[in-house]
């Protein structure tokens, strides 16, 4: 999929660890885990909105669109 | 109330269950006892003599049919099992699903054979079994795609 989603580097500047945001943002480590690794199909605007909100962010910061090749 | 509902679904699934039973012992007790149905059917049943070549035609369709009978009964056996585990939507359903559907194709192909050949009234089973295949595909491609909704709908984080 051409949608990256950059969320171990937002979390890395952040210095936040998985478990404290899944927490903090309200969803299982798990569904997290699939967030972080690119297997997600899609995003909810409310789990993005937390994310933004918890790790002091724009959506942009954490999708990034690169091109098929 | 949601105790009365899956009190009624378990229910509901175990008397399916029970009557898969019921018709894997039936067709047991048709594949033993065949011979002698077929000539109580021929002696007794049927008005117009067939004689002893329209009988081995009649056998050999209910022996032919057997074993996709069972395969049928085993599928929805194991269809039963996993929708009572909560494995609802998944392949395995499916590819019963499929199986059971070729097999009264297979079934409805051997009946309408014997019906041409021979016996007349055999082809309203050859088409009560491709009625059912028919059915029994558009519920496959259901599951298919509701399958593929739920998988979109696990990964929506």
């Amino acid at each position: 999929m051409p949608i990256v989603v950059n969320l171990d580097v937002m979390m890395a500047k952040r210095k936040m660890p998985a478990g404290e945001l899944a927490e903090r943002i309200g969803i299982t480590p798990a569904n997290l885990s699939i967030l972080k690794n690119q297997k997600a199909r899609a995003v909810r605007f409310s789990t993005l909105e937390d994310l933004c909100r918890v790790l002091e962010c724009q959506p942009g910061d954490l999708l990034e669109y690169v091109p098929e090749e | 109330m949601l105790k009365q509902l899956k009190w009624n679904e378990s229910r509901s699934l175990l008397l399916s269950q029970l009557m898969v039973g019921v018709f894997f012992a039936a067709l047991a007790a048709l594949d033993i006892f065949g011979w002698w149905v077929v000539r109580y059917i021929c002696e007794h049943l049927i008005a117009v003599n067939h004689g002893l070549a329209g009988g081995y035609i009649l056998l050999g369709c209910l022996y032919v049919c057997s074993p996709a009978a069972y395969t049928v009964l085993w599928d929805l056996h194991r269809l039963l099992k996993n929708i009572r585990m909560g494995q609802v939507f998944v392949a395995d359903n499916i590819r019963r699903l499929r199986r059971i559907s070729w097999c009264c194709t297979a079934a409805a192909a051997i009946c309408l054979a014997a019906g041409i050949m021979e016996w007349p009234s055999v082809c309203i089973i050859a088409l009560a079994a491709g009625f059912m295949a028919l059915i029994v595909r558009i519920v496959k491609n259901v599951f298919e795609r509701a399958i593929a909704m739920k998988d979109e709908l696990d990964l929506t984080i």
